[in-house]
């Protein structure tokens, strides 16, 4: 099998190591990456991050790169995978500083958890919980039911209006926590830091289809 | 529903590893030693979640320290805590770059809190973990700072109370009495922890057995157990651990470790060596 090379997005947004890791591990090569350039040439694009949406946006505005993936998408048949933040910025806005319109690759908006919701939970959202998806394959082939990953987070997308394949997580009220539809993928959980099952997700996306 | 969390604290002091017991140190093994010896990854797959404390006594390398954390990013797939010795933004940043995803304080609580203020700022307070070391003072428990070597004049109720004010992700409750002996946790230390507390507290100091993990995880003020030593739990000991405290109807959560050793160097159908994990009796 040829291996896949991905390209880890670098615009400033937190711990991005722990994603080479796991890449490493499964035994892809990486680089990171910042330059539009680079990014539209891409095959595998991984959007990390952790921190705010408006900074997020800034951020990648400020350095070209929501266009260059729009373009790696486009011409360059893409595969992209958001991560906690990074999914977050797939969506159509956020509410967080004010609203910001975010990549708009997904419908969905994204929205700080509600007293309502949380009632005895509390945010942030910290630590392994588990997932259920609708079906098992794609990004969640060979994961066990109710697969336990890694979050923390205190916005959430809900899952309104998604027809694709989605995983769910509940913290006070059902939130989306990952996607998948067609080339585009998300996370709202950490896979580089959940473990075997997040091994398995990374796989199941690094693996065309 | 939050899982509860088994957690692992290496012991770092000036590229060595330690066991510590009462707060004495006493120097176990190098990085090589942890990685081939020791077989730390497989160690890795067994825990929710790693903390690395540098107690380097002396002046600190605090580069040396950040290319070991690093370096142990690379063969663990949990949260990573990092801390010691730190008294500055920079220093916090320093340790956010360079793989850890929190950062361990203690004595700064008590000397700069505004510093605390601003790593929560710019981090979020998730990234912030407390450690209070606290020992037994009559009927009361004291809290000591500087490697448990200045008591503060305040008992451990009325410390709680206070850095429950400050943005702080999680509190690192630790007995020093307790440290390293393996007899088990100081549970009488969690009653001290005020009403409705609002920041998740992870046991420390004395875990020796199964059984001790267990106990610190059946009390509900209790959200994690850590054991920062290296030998209590060796091999599949953690493993083992974990699966006795789900037998405990111990909310944990679960992965298949023989499904990530099939994973290594999947994508090139040869193992990545630093992270090769053998699952076969390893010299226990």
């Amino acid at each position: 099998m040829q291996a896949p090379k991905v390209s880890v997005i670098d615009y400033g947004m937190g711990n991005i190591w722990s994603v080479i890791s796991a890449l490493k591990y499964l035994g892809v090569e990486t680089e990171f990456v910042s330059s539009p350039k680079k990014i539209e040439e891409s095959k595998f694009l991984i959007l990390p991050g952790v921190g705010s949406f408006s900074k997020g946006m800034r951020e990648l505005k400020s350095r070209g790169i929501d266009q260059a993936i729009m373009a790696a998408l486009q011409n360059n048949n893409a595969k992209i995978l958001g991560i906690c933040l990074g999914m977050q910025l797939m969506g159509s806005y956020g509410t967080e500083n004010g609203r910001t319109a975010g990549l708009g690759l997904i419908s969905n908006g994204v929205e700080l958890f509600t007293q309502d919701e949380l009632k005895v939970d509390k945010i942030p959202h910290v630590g392994f919980n588990s997932i259920s998806f609708n079906e098992g394959k794609g990004l969640f082939d060979g994961l066990p039911k109710l697969a336990d990953f890694y979050f923390t987070h205190s916005y959430r997308m809900l899952v309104e209006s998604l027809e694709c394949q989605y995983a769910t997580c509940n913290h006070g009220i059902e939130f989306l926590c990952a996607f998948e539809m067609g080339n585009i993928c998300g996370a709202q959980f950490h896979p580089e830091k959940s473990q075997t099952n997040g091994l398995i997700f990374l796989r199941n996306f690094l693996q065309k289809g | 529903m939050l899982k509860k969390r088994v957690i692992f604290t290496l012991l770092y002091d000036n590229g060595s590893f330690m066991l510590s017991r009462n707060f004495r140190l006493q120097k176990v093994g190098n990085l090589n030693w942890l990685k081939k010896n020791y077989n730390f990854s497989k160690i890795a797959f067994s825990i929710d979640e790693l903390i690395i404390l540098d107690v380097t006594r002396g002046n600190r390398d605090e580069k040396k320290f950040q290319k070991h954390i690093y370096s142990l990013t690379e063969e663990c797939f949990v949260p990573i805590a990092a801390g010691g010795g730190i008294r500055t933004l920079e220093q916090a940043q320093n340790l956010l770059h360079s793989g850890s995803d929190k950062v361990v304080v203690n004595t700064l609580i008590y000397k700069n809190p505004q510093v605390i203020r601003k790593i929560a700022e710019e981090f979020g307070r998730q990234s912030v973990v407390a450690t209070v070391d606290a020992k037994k003072n009559g009927d009361n428990y004291s809290v000591w700072i500087d490697n448990g070597t200045v008591e503060l004049e305040i008992n451990l109720e009325q410390w709680l109370n206070e850095i429950s004010n400050l943005p702080i992700g999680e509190v690192y409750l630790n007995s020093m009495d307790r440290d390293g002996t393996g007899q088990g946790y100081e549970l009488e230390l969690l009653s001290s922890i005020p009403k409705s507390f609002p920041i998740p507290v992870i046991l420390a100091g004395g875990a020796g057995k199964y059984k001790h993990l267990a106990e610190g995880l059946l009390d509900n003020r209790v959200d994690a157990v850590a054991t920062a030593n290296l030998f209590n739990f060796i091999g599949d000991g953690l493993q083992k651990a974990r699966d006795f405290l789900r037998e405990q109807e111990i909310s944990l959560a679960a992965w298949n470790i023989k499904r990530a050793t099939e994973l290594s160097g999947f994508f090139t159908n040869k193992k990545a060596n630093a992270c090769q994990i053998k699952l076969t009796k390893n010299g226990e």
